[in-house]
């Protein structure tokens, strides 16, 4: 359940970078979300905390969309990139273990869907 | 109605890293080896670190951090062997966050430490997931877990630098398959160094103590290259 922890993280992101919009929107429809595969979020637990955790907040009633990037990595015997599947961390080439990840850590929020006057 | 989307691109532990940056920063100018033990409740991360004491007297001079839900049981344990350690609650959180391990790191004579030793709260997902300004996270797994438990905590396993299986000498009256465990950190992350430790009987511990000690040397002579 460490999707409450990620989402406290994500609302109070969020509520700051709603109190910046210019003009005050009237209400946030919809808060959007990328997060890496490395992070394995269920994206319904993630959901639900939302919902707890704006309940009495300025994003109440809003939407967070999650999009996942796959996990990426680049083998360092052969120079191979691409999607690995969790949780083996092996060139998809030369099976070697020896990669670096490339994509899959990342947890940012994207954008903000506002309402405005 | 009209709508408006808002382009933002922000990190979303942002708040947490701004926290774990000053603690970076006050490591590198204090010279400090900084760990951060990760693995499940009743692992073996407290007996571990009690059995280092001995160990690690007269290499490197270290302090404790030790991370809870609550309770102070493991500051006690350590305090009975004179050691110097804060205890952090963390409240009901299943981890903790840089901003409290920032506050108690500070309040230690770190010029008279080489070592910050922190036991995260016993979690393997949460405690993965926030930084906490440390060098390095390890990975604490007891030879009564499982050995897929690589496999079943990638995250946790992928970040850390070095894992540390406990308990080894429970193995004869136990299924665990240690060549099995081994093979599955290498498949999350290859190369890492693995050391098998029963705290108990004293047996293991001199190669993870040497480990650490080549860490720190590394990060005290970084330093004075800087």
């Amino acid at each position: 359940m460490h999707e409450f922890a990620i989402c406290q993280n994500i609302v109070a992101a969020a509520e700051v970078e709603y109190a910046r919009v210019s003009p005050p929107p009237r209400r946030l429809l919809r808060l959007r979300v990328v997060a890496g595969g490395l992070h394995q979020i269920v994206p319904e637990y993630l959901t639900q905390a939302y919902v707890v955790l704006t309940s009495d907040s300025p994003l109440a009633g809003s939407a967070l969309e999650l999009a996942i990037l796959p996990v990426k990595a680049q083998c360092r015997r052969c120079a191979w990139t691409g999607q690995i599947e969790l949780p083996i961390f092996q060139c998809g080439a030369c099976d070697s273990f020896e990669v670096d990840v490339i994509q899959g850590k990342e947890l940012r929020l994207e954008s903000l869907e506002v309402d405005t006057p | 109605m009209s709508t408006r989307e808002i382009r933002i691109y922000q990190d979303l532990m942002g708040q947490n890293e701004v926290w774990a940056r000053k603690t970076r920063d006050v490591i590198a100018q204090k010279r400090l080896f900084m760990i951060n033990l990760i693995g499940a409740p009743g692992s073996g991360k407290t007996t571990l670190v009690e059995n280092m004491v001995s160990h690690l007297a007269g290499t490197l001079r270290f302090a404790v951090l030790e991370g809870d839900v609550a309770t102070t049981r493991d500051a006690e344990r350590l305090d009975a062997l004179n050691v110097r350690v804060s205890q952090l609650l963390s409240g009901g959180a299943c981890h903790l966050e840089a901003k409290l391990v920032h506050a108690a790191l500070i309040d230690f004579a770190l010029d008279e430490l080489d070592l910050i030793i922190v036991e995260n709260v016993g979690n393997m997902v949460c405690p993965a997931e926030f930084d906490i300004g440390e060098h390095a996270k390890i990975a604490v797994l007891s030879v009564t877990e499982g050995e897929d438990k690589p496999l079943k905590y990638p995250l946790l396993f992928r970040e850390a630098k070095a894992v540390v299986i406990t308990k080894l000498d429970l193995l004869p009256h136990l299924t665990f398959d240690l060549q099995a465990c081994r093979d599955n950190i290498r498949k999350v992350n290859a190369g890492i160094p693995v050391f098998e430790v029963a705290a108990k009987r004293n047996e293991g511990i001199d190669a993870w103590i040497k480990w650490l000690a080549t860490q720190r040397r590394a990060v005290a002579e970084s330093a004075t290259v800087t």
